[in-house]
């Protein structure tokens, strides 16, 4: 029950960021595509100037989280499938202009065009587990067990 | 409804919140910060699968509640409209349609093969030090920025 307000907020946190930095919007991700200008590279950047060294400092002292058990970085081996994978994302994302997290905020921006992007989205993601039947685990950048959050704490 | 925010915030204040966040849910919940898991999870539970993580499906949910909290609520408001400026003043609605929803298909059916999207491998797994998330996002950026490259040579410089 927690955790569902967790995500919420969460979820909410970050659509609102997206949206307070313009990246629902096609022509912020095509200028930085088109290499016009470097907000959305140094946002990026900066995003993972701060979470890394304090992923890195917390994962050493070995924390507890309330609603995750012992916080465990993943780390794996590049494989060909994140090659391929991340080549057609690039493609996908250069053309429809956003990516899933923007694409839920373009709808809320009032830009019915993001009607169009979300269920692309889905049908793409769709299509590959028609392939392989591992759901699950496939989404969110490093593969992590979904089962393992503790399910009492809920 | 109120005029709150500015027209963007700068990178130096959102990049940094979104770091932030993004400690902020492994802190309490050992969860990276991603989008395309919470698109599986959703559609899972629209099509009545079992093990949904439901927390995920909430976390969809906020996605789009947090944009419309700061497009309509902490600013003005923006209008309903269809979006895609840029592409617009380059083709016409009829090939913007099928041209989004390609995109879209193509980098859903992209996330999924590679086990992440912007969020999960980009940022997520870039600040957890994986050497596979870096990988998917040197390639992602270098093919996004080709076809990019690519659209604007077919369509003369106009795109």
């Amino acid at each position: 029950m927690k955790l569902n307000v967790i995500g919420l907020l969460f979820g909410a946190m970050f659509g609102g960021v997206l949206a307070a930095s313009n990246l629902h919007e096609y022509d912020t991700i095509h200028a930085m595509l088109r290499l016009d200008e470097i907000d959305v590279f140094l946002f990026m950047a900066s995003a993972i100037a701060v979470s890394a060294p304090l992923l890195w400092l917390l994962e050493k002292r070995g924390m507890n989280t309330p609603f995750g058990g012992e916080l465990s970085l993943s780390r794996s081996m590049p494989e060909p499938h994140h090659i391929k994978g991340g080549a057609l994302f690039g493609i996908g994302w250069a053309i429809a202009g956003t990516c899933p997290a923007p694409a839920l905020v373009m709808v809320s921006s009032g830009a019915l065009l993001g009607l169009i992007a979300i269920p692309g989205i889905f049908l793409g993601l769709h299509l590959r587990e028609r392939q392989q039947m591992n759901t699950l685990h496939v989404g969110d950048g490093e593969h992590r067990d979904f089962v393992k959050v503790k399910t009492d704490s809920v | 409804m109120f005029d709150l925010l500015p027209d963007r915030l700068p990178w130096f204040v959102g990049g940094p919140v979104l770091g932030l966040l993004i400690v902020g849910l492994f802190v309490l919940a050992n969860q990276p910060l991603g989008a395309s898991g919470a698109y599986v999870q959703t559609s899972g539970l629209l099509r009545k699968r079992d093990g949904i993580v439901i927390w995920r499906v909430w976390y969809f949910v906020g996605l789009f509640v947090g944009g419309l909290l700061v497009t309509q609520v902490f600013r003005t408001g923006a209008e309903v409209r269809s979006g895609y400026d840029a592409l617009r003043e380059v083709f016409p609605l009829g090939v913007v349609i099928p041209m989004v929803f390609f995109g879209a298909t193509l980098l859903g059916y992209g996330a999924a093969v590679a086990g992440g999207c912007t969020s999960g491998h980009g940022m997520c797994g870039t600040a957890q030090r994986s050497p596979a998330s870096v990988a998917v996002t040197a390639t992602f950026m270098t093919t996004a920025i080709l076809t990019t490259l690519a659209l604007r040579v077919v369509t003369g410089g106009s795109l």
